[in-house]
């Protein structure tokens, strides 16, 4: 509730997406430059290859009371910046999925013309959406690693529960409700108590229970490892693919 | 009070150079004894002080307190020599693993009404005042004498009691732990050689760091996991080391390691109490001076030996 949806204007080159906008009661049209001229905080959310020409395109209409946020993966503050004129600001943000569920996940960093009133204005904005926190660039590629793709990494651990209660004869629909819910408040339980999750985790376990069974055979997998490569892997090809 | 061991190996001599040091206890009111006068550890015993003697009846007759400090198959042997020299006033002491307090209890009812047995399991850094002792009372054993042998094993490191069921997984953790610090320690100081340190110092560097850090965990209110966290400094050195440990499955190969321990000293027990030893168990010597001492003891020359069969009863 913090914009109401006729002050929200959103540009596509077809019709494909836009409806969907439209059932929320945002402007719509088919002219970048239209999104410019008519708004002050411009969102940057194409493709990343499609960036470049959609810069050229709007940068003659680019003034300094505009704000521009890039939600447009691997591509940095210094391109941006080369992209438009000089006296821009820009800040680039790395949101996540479950921000459609004001659950979500960012991190931002500002160029060198963003000041302290567009990161308030942009965390304010955003917490609306879930955790926003301002971070240098060098964050973002991480947060990527960690959050930007750890949705997904959460979704293959859900489906995994589910699969182990199947094979002890739960039905699978619930079991999947059941993974995610416990998901959710385990979560839940570590932002709200601070714990540290070691300490959460040694709560569960009674001597010689079920958990400290099942834990063992976690530590066997070296689930541990495989997660920190995982996210290193992330982390290491957002560099990657930010430099093409 | 004076104390003594039957047995004078490894752990009588960590535990009596322990309480010497501690000065809880004077050396001349120690008594050990063994059939076996080579042992390295007979003649540090009598360099402290200690009373040694090659007969188990006189370190009973000389004590109040009474510790086993035999390998667990022994035990049997040990309890049917001594057995007659009991007295109420004796509190036995068994620190073997997998031997149990009614195993104990019932061998030695045959000699003496209420024994009083206390089963303890401590650990080899009793010798430096550094071990960590959990003990269970027997049927007999009053408040008091847990407590007096709270007292003397308090001297030399942790004491604390627990229930008898417990105590198979204290000996796979902190029984056996010693020698999981070992094996660590000796590895890291290999890494630090590979690295370039000489072993002297990468030895003492590798065991002031495990101290150290043991100092702090035991010091501190905080989570091992936390603790952890705060040496980790984001993208460090120590993060990509964890990595590594973590790969190899590190956790789990020191759970499984405690588990292993513990569930072998049950096996162990359980073999005991089917009172079926290979005497491969027994070093000969060992044997043939039990042959000598105790012709009633029939050993069978199968491959396994009853050892609690009452001679005492038959007729």
């Amino acid at each position: 509730g913090k914009v109401p949806a006729s002050n929200i204007l959103a540009s596509a080159p077809s019709d494909k997406n836009l409806d969907a906008w439209r059932e929320l009661g945002c402007r719509t049209t088919h002219c970048n430059l239209e999104v410019v001229h008519r708004s002050t905080l411009v969102f940057l959310a194409t493709k990343p290859h499609i960036l470049p020409g959609v810069l050229q395109e709007i940068r003659p209409a680019v003034g300094s009371h505009h704000i521009v946020v890039s939600l447009v993966a691997g591509v940095t503050i210094q391109t941006l910046q080369r992209l438009l004129p000089p006296w821009t600001k820009v800040l680039r943000i790395m949101p996540n999925l479950p921000c459609v569920v004001q659950a979500g996940a960012m991190v931002f960093s500002r160029g060198s013309n963003a000041g302290d009133e567009e990161a308030a204005l942009l965390k304010s904005l955003l917490s609306s959406c879930g955790l926003c926190e301002e971070v240098p660039e060098s964050y973002i590629d991480i947060h990527t690693g960690l959050s930007g793709s750890g949705v997904a990494y959460v979704y293959l651990f859900a489906e995994a529960l589910a699969e182990g209660a199947v094979k002890m004869g739960m039905p699978g629909a619930l079991a999947s409700r059941i993974a995610a819910q416990t998901l959710l408040g385990a979560a839940k339980m570590l932002l709200e108590t601070g714990e540290h999750p070691a300490k959460l985790r040694g709560d569960v376990c009674t001597p010689g229970g079920t958990t400290i069974y099942a834990l063992h055979q976690l530590e066997k997998g070296a689930l541990r490892a495989t997660v920190m490569d995982a996210v290193e892997a992330a982390t290491n090809r957002a560099c990657d693919m930010a430099k093409d | 009070m004076s104390v003594g061991f039957i047995g004078a190996g490894q752990l009588a001599f960590a535990l009596a150079r322990g309480f010497t040091a501690a000065g809880i206890l004077a050396a001349h009111k120690i008594t050990a004894s063994s059939p076996d006068t080579d042992l390295p550890t007979v003649s540090g015993l009598r360099k402290m002080g200690v009373n040694f003697t090659v007969s188990n009846k006189d370190t009973v007759k000389s004590s109040d307190v009474l510790f086993l400090a035999v390998k667990p198959p022994i035990i049997p042997f040990i309890l049917e020599e001594v057995g007659p020299d009991i007295e109420a006033r004796h509190i036995v002491v068994s620190c073997a693993a997998g031997v149990t307090i009614s195993s104990i209890e019932k061998k030695l009812s045959t000699f003496c009404p209420t024994p009083k047995v206390i089963r303890c399991m401590t650990n080899t850094p009793v010798i430096v005042r550094e071990g960590a002792t959990v003990y269970a009372t027997g049927t007999h054993a009053d408040v008091e004498d847990g407590k007096l042998l709270e007292q003397l094993m308090a001297s030399v490191g942790f004491c604390t009691e627990v229930e008898e069921d417990l105590i198979d997984a204290v000996t796979g953790l902190s029984g056996s732990g010693p020698a999981y610090a070992f094996t660590a320690l000796d590895a890291l100081a290999d890494g630090g050689v590979k690295m370039g340190l000489p072993r002297r110092l990468a030895v003492r560097l590798g065991a002031q760091a495990l101290l150290g850090a043991a100092k702090m965990l035991l010091e501190s209110e905080q989570h091992p996991g936390q603790l952890k966290d705060n040496v980790c400094s984001p993208g460090g050195a120590t993060i990509h080391a964890l990595h590594f440990l973590e790969s190899g499955g590190f956790r789990s190969l020191l759970i499984n390691a405690v588990e292993a321990s513990c569930i072998r000293t049950r096996e162990l027990q359980h073999l005991a109490d089917q009172e079926k030893i290979s005497p491969a168990a027994i070093k000969k010597t060992l044997l043939d001076k039990v042959k000598l001492e105790s012709p009633s003891l029939s050993v069978a020359s199968a491959s396994k030996v009853s050892l609690f069969t009452n001679k005492s009863k038959k007729n």
